[in-house]
């Protein structure tokens, strides 16, 4: 496998993309005709949105899916993919956002999981204990082999991933968001390591898009947008605001909302909330932020920044651990999800089908949800059935919803046509304050535009509302201020105007900037 | 006419459709072993239906297990997987015997008395595992198994040392009084008012499911906890309350069983009534307007293999045989989340729209 | 108390003690495997008695017990196969797979009964074999140690020897990593290259094995004949035994034994005037507290992870 001269093997790629694609059977085009290289020996990082079309390349590297044209060289020699433990036996090994460790089994467990070695019908365990510890030193990544996984620091457990990933002789290691995890000096330290990899002649794809992580540690960078190749170059040859750019899209000119009037009275007042999640991506750090009646607030941010965090909290479903939530004039702070609805709130959250509806029921079901007590549709305890349909009729007219028949199930929707019934559902409660999370995320154009409509209405009539979005066109166009969120701290506020513009968002998203 | 329901009609008709090939793959073999294999298949599935008897036999097996397939339907709408119902079914007959013997419950309300005693002391087999999974998050499968055997002992405990009629021969209890029982409803079979209870509650239960705002919220929960997270439901209460109907129908059934059908208690196995209905639910889809027809169909199969050991010598047991054939395909998403399938039906209600 | 203590010294009780244990403690090894693989065979009432079976008409078919016992084991083995197939090809629910095979087993082993013999209830017109009781060599010659150690079952040593065995299969095979791995994360699993279905094939494969030699037993040792559902929810309690002992093989032998001791004593106290219902219970009342102890200790350990 490795009989390439070193001469020749200098000159060849270690990884070459040539003209692949991908189209899903369901028609999504996934990539199309992407082409690039990456050096032998070299960490090389790869850039994009959500959607942007990384994890899929990852996957059709990694042998798991089988590009619809084009190929991928290894060493310059086409593979051929979807053999049994293709990735293993190319040399390739990855470590996961989320970790696919077993968090039951012991370091040296996880690490030989799949290749052990054996000493007759046992596992031979001084020889798998040996090979953690030389990898351990080899590598310079300690942990106690004896260790429980699940029960180690998340820092420690990545480098237990990492591990895993180069416990067979592997030559090309891929990260994919190592960072989103981790604090500041954690990753410090895996970016020290990373380097050491690089130096030993490890190729390394690095995925992220924290622009100043990706500049500290990679000497090239591809950039995915829409399944497309933005563009692929060596980091020192190209600015930030460049890179930014092809992540971005072109700056295109946003029509904003223009607000009805002043900002009314305070609706809602956090003040220096902090939370301590598990997850280091759900946490969020001495937030302060009032939201007036009428006002539409966007929170920006990369995705993992304390978005999941700052929702939770401010709707019931999690307690921070200091600061104070005031809603309406009452404390909040430790109030659950009910009590939230009950005192003015509704949320579009942005997993649509796992909590925003229930797939496998009804529209009419779906629509009149979280209802309870309202006389109209029901009597006692039953419902009124034509009251109901007459209500979820005119949701459905109000939001032009095109569904094939009241009682049919959610999910014989199309995601942009659910989205607009949980809208409808949740705008009708007239909300003192909403939040929409990621309203609009992979719903088409026509829908998405009516939202936003939608959603400025319920601003003027006098909501306040906290918009997170990851579609900074969306934000620019909606917000009235917009706070960037960074590791889990507001890292700037705007008043949204004509100047504000995605290049002044960047580097307070990407963490090259911070509110000082 | 309604498309939900004409979608629920194919969905309904593949059911059919699957069983009746159960029913002839399983009973084929049988038949062919015979002398005259068609006249197994004819008394097997015409058998049934041949004489006012049968038929009014079929709805008398079909009265308890439509009764646990209903208390089944309810918690497992929940989402727990509780299989407390036949602990619950045998308490429940336990406790309206006791009832019947013991307490001085006046004549005319004796067997309603009776029957609300057996469904509330036989609810305690589905609340106690509910309460240790909501409370404790234990495994409330593990629990309801075991605490279903438990709860046997006990009972026999009861029956060995409270309840026994020393002057019968086999452990059994005292003669249950006459006007303690439920009245027959047809000569010459054990089908009784039991069986209009069954009805009701079948009805009732759909009626709550699908037509109150606690069906609806427990359906939510039961289908999509994030949703119901999102709503801000009181989940554990819900899924609580589903445990105690649930308990309270199982045990319901148990009395009704021993009321209507027997002169003395002398359960001293688990009857695996409770079982059945777990088939019940599932061949029901978990919907308590359909649990009647599967009922009746499960009954129809039974008194079906009750006349083939009658007149042809096969054991009534190969219609167990047929159940479980039946509870595994109807089940198997292989065949009903086929994407052949429900393009079909999807096809099927495109049609349906175009004209209107 | 004093009868725990003539239980331990008096060897007739101390081989009830074991009698008891045996179908249980195989039946419970059997549903470990299963359960360490995510794949809880709550069909192992099914098993045995199918096990137990087909012991029986084997063994008086061909005149050997020992083939007999290889039959039911085949048999069970093939279950499980099929178990796995239903599941994981036929994407039937593992639970109701598992509840259809006992109603199942219950009806062809009734069904087959009557085939082989026109009996219903019971085998007894068939001369079918029974498995040896072992005298140990050197063992059988020391005075008290020798009556209480030796001069059991063949079944039972083999039941007592497959907890260590299962033990080293589980933590120190190969197989056995790909058991926990599959049976906790089985998706992480297979992106360690491990095929999920298989393992899980192979783990319902071994938990029939079990479930044949405990069936094989009841018929074939603890009995001399097949009795309709004789079983008579010995694997529900096997079930129990097994979340008792927390899924490992030494705590399955401990459940076991705990079990047995309580099922033998329920046996003794008769005579001494007690409820034996009661002492019955015991079995059944013990696992529910241990398991829900077992469950909210693992509720407050995450909690008290999740604040770390």
């Amino acid at each position: 496998m490795r009989d390439a001269g070193p001469d020749i093997a200098d000159e060849v790629p270690a990884v070459a993309f040539n003209g692949v694609s991908k189209t899903y059977p369901n028609g999504t085009v996934a990539l199309s005709d992407v082409s690039f290289a990456i050096r032998k020996g070299s960490i090389h990082a790869v850039c994009g949105e959500n959607g942007a079309g990384k994890s899929t390349l990852m996957k059709i590297l990694f042998g798991l899916l089988e590009p619809t044209a084009g190929a991928v060289l290894l060493d310059g020699r086409p593979v051929a993919t979807g053999a049994a433990d293709f990735a293993g036996q190319h040399g390739m090994g990855m470590v996961h956002q989320h970790f696919s460790l077993i968090p039951t089994l012991t370091v040296t467990e996880n690490i030989i999981l799949g290749h052990e070695p054996r000493k007759g019908l046992v596992i031979d365990r001084a020889k798998a204990k040996q090979l953690v510890r030389t990898l351990s030193q080899q590598y310079d990544l300690s942990v106690d082999p004896d260790a429980v996984t699940g029960r180690l620091s998340v820092a420690a457990q990545q480098k237990v991933e990492i591990l895993k990933a180069l416990s067979r002789d592997t030559r090309i290691l891929i990260l994919d968001e190592p960072t989103a995890v981790l604090s500041p000096p954690e990753i410090e330290e895996l970016f020290h390591r990373l380097r050491d990899l690089r130096d030993r002649g490890m190729t390394i794809i690095f995925i992220s898009h924290k622009l100043n992580e990706v500049r500290a540690l990679a000497e090239s960078v591809t950039v995915l947008r829409g399944g497309q190749l933005a563009g692929t170059s060596k980091l020192a040859d190209v600015p930030d605001d460049a890179i930014m750019q092809m992540v971005m899209g072109r700056a295109v000119e946003v029509a904003r909302r223009v607000p009805a009037q002043a900002a009314g009275p305070a609706v809602l007042v956090v003040e220096n909330v902090s939370t301590d999640a598990r997850n280091a991506a759900d946490r969020i750090k001495e937030i302060s932020l009032t939201l007036r009646a009428g006002e539409i607030v966007g929170v920006a941010g990369v995705e993992g920044s304390g978005q999941r965090g700052l929702v939770s909290v401010l709707s019931g479903l999690m307690k921070p651990v200091s600061g104070r939530i005031i809603f309406n004039g009452h404390d909040m702070t430790v109030a659950d999800r009910l009590t939230w609805r009950r005192a003015g709130l509704a949320n579009l959250p942005a997993d649509r089908f796992g909590q925003g509806g229930a797939p496998a029921l009804s529209l009419v079901e779906n629509g009149i949800a979280g209802t309870d007590g309202d006389e109209e549709l029901q009597r006692g305890p039953f419902l009124r059935r034509n009251a109901i349909a007459a209500r979820v009729r005119g949701m459905i007219a109000d939001y032009s919803v095109r569904n094939p028949g009241i009682h049919e199930r959610l999910d014989s929707l199309s995601g942009g046509n659910a989205q607009k019934l949980i809208a409808a559902r949740e705008l009708a409660t007239r909300p003192k304050f909403l939040i929409a999370d990621e309203p609009t995320r992979g719903i088409d154009v026509a829908a998405a535009a009516f939202l936003h409509r939608r959603l400025d209405e319920v601003a003027r009539s006098g909501s306040a509302i906290l918009l997170v979005t990851a579609d900074l066109d969306e934000l620019l166009r909606l917000s009235d201020r917009v706070i960037v969120l960074f590791a889990g701290r507001i890292a700037a506020e705007f008043r949204n105007g004509a100047e504000l513009t995605p290049d002044r968002l960047g580097p307070f998203m990407l963490g090259l900037k911070a509110a000082s | 006419m309604n498309r939900s329901i004409l979608a629920g009609l194919i969905q309904l008709v593949v059911t059919a459709v699957v069983a009746a090939a159960v029913v002839l793959i399983v009973l084929i073999p049988f038949a062919l072993l015979q002398p005259a294999p068609l006249a197994v298949l004819t008394s097997f599935l015409i058998g049934p239906l041949d004489s006012v008897r049968h038929i009014g036999n079929i709805a008398e097996v079909a009265t308890p297990i439509a009764l646990t397939g209903l208390a089944a339907t309810v918690i497992f709408r929940s989402g727990l997987f509780n299989l407390g119902t036949e602990g619950g079914f045998f308490l429940g007959g336990l406790a309206a015997t006791a009832a019947v013997l013991l307490l001085p419950l006046p004549g005319f309300a004796a067997p309603l008395l009776a029957v609300a005693i057996g469904a509330a002391v036989g609810s305690l087999a589905c609340i106690v595992p509910g309460y240790l999974r909501i409370r404790h998050d234990a495994s409330e499968m593990v629990t309801s198994l075991v605490l279903n055997y438990a709860i046997l002992f006990a009972g026999i405990f009861v029956l060995n040392y409270v309840l026994r009629d020393p002057a019968a021969g086999a452990m059994m209890s005292y003669r249950i009084p006459a006007e303690a029982r439920l009245e027959r409803l047809l000569p010459g079979t054990r089908l009784n008012s039991g069986a209009i209870i069954a009805v009701v509650a079948c009805l009732a239960a759909g009626v709550w499911l699908f037509m109150t705002r606690p069906g609806l919220n427990l359906r939510i929960i039961g289908a999509s906890p994030g949703f119901a997270t999102h709503l801000g439901l009181p989940a554990g209460r819900i899924v609580m309350a589903a445990q105690v109907a649930g308990g309270l129908i199982a045990g319901m059934a148990g009395a009704i069983e021993v009321l209507g059908l027997y002169p003395r208690f002398s359960w001293t196995q688990l009857p695996g009534l409770g079982w059945t209905g777990i088939v019940v639910a599932i061949l029901a889809r978990e919907n308590p307007f359909l649990v009647l027809p599967a009922a009746l169909f499960l009954g129809y199969l039974q008194v079906g293999g009750n006349i083939l050991s009658q007149e042809v010598g096969i054991p009534t047991e190969v219609v167990g045989l047929i159940t479980a054939a039946i509870m595994l395909t109807v089940t198997a998403s292989a065949i009903f989340q086929n994407p052949k399938l429900l393009r079909l039906i999807r096809r099927f209600r495109r049609a349906e729209v175009q004209p209107s | 108390m004093t009868s725990m203590l003539e239980l331990l010294t008096d060897p007739a009780l101390f081989a009830t003690v074991l009698r008891v244990m045996t179908p249980l403690l195989l039946a419970a090894l059997g549903v470990l495997i299963s359960d360490r693989a995510g794949v809880f065979n709550i069909g192992m009432e099914g098993m045995m008695l199918s096990g137990a079976l087909s012991g029986v008409l084997v063994s008086a078919w061909i005149g050997s017990a020992w083939l007999g016992l290889l039959a039911a084991v085949l048999l069970c083995a093939a279950i499980g196969a099929l178990m796995a197939i239903i599941v994981n090809k036929l994407g039937a629910h593992l639970i109701i797979t598992g509840i259809a095979l006992n109603l199942a087993a219950s009806a062809a082993t009734t069904l087959g009964l009557f085939f082989a013999t026109g009996d219903k209830g019971m085998s007894g017109s068939l001369k079918s074999g029974v498995l040896p009781s072992i005298r140990l060599p050197v063992i059988d010659q020391i005075p008290v140690l020798g009556t209480l150690l030796s001069g059991h079952h063949v079944l039972t040593y083999l039941a007592l020897l497959a907890v260590p065995v299962v033990s080293l299969l589980v933590w120190r095979t190969p197989f056995g990593l790909h058991l926990r791995a599959v049976g906790v994360d089985a998706k992480s699993a297979a992106a360690a290259g491990i095929r999920v279905a298989r393992v899980q094939m192979l783990a319902l494969m071994l938990s029939g094995v079990f479930g044949g030699l405990a069936g094989a037993y009841l018929s074939m040792g603890y009995v001399s004949w097949f009795a309709q559902n004789m079983t008579a929810g010995r694997g529900f309690i096997a079930i129990a035994v097994e979340v008792m002992g927390a899924a490992s093989a030494w705590g399955t032998l401990a459940a076991a034994v705990v079990i047995a001791i309580a099922e033998t004593l329920a046996i003794t106290m008769q005579s001494l005037g007690l409820p034996n219902e009661l002492m019955q219970m015991i079995p059944y009342v013990v696992p529910i507290v241990v398991l829900t102890f077992w469950a909210s200790r693992r509720r407050a350990l995450a909690r008290i992870a999740q604040l770390s």
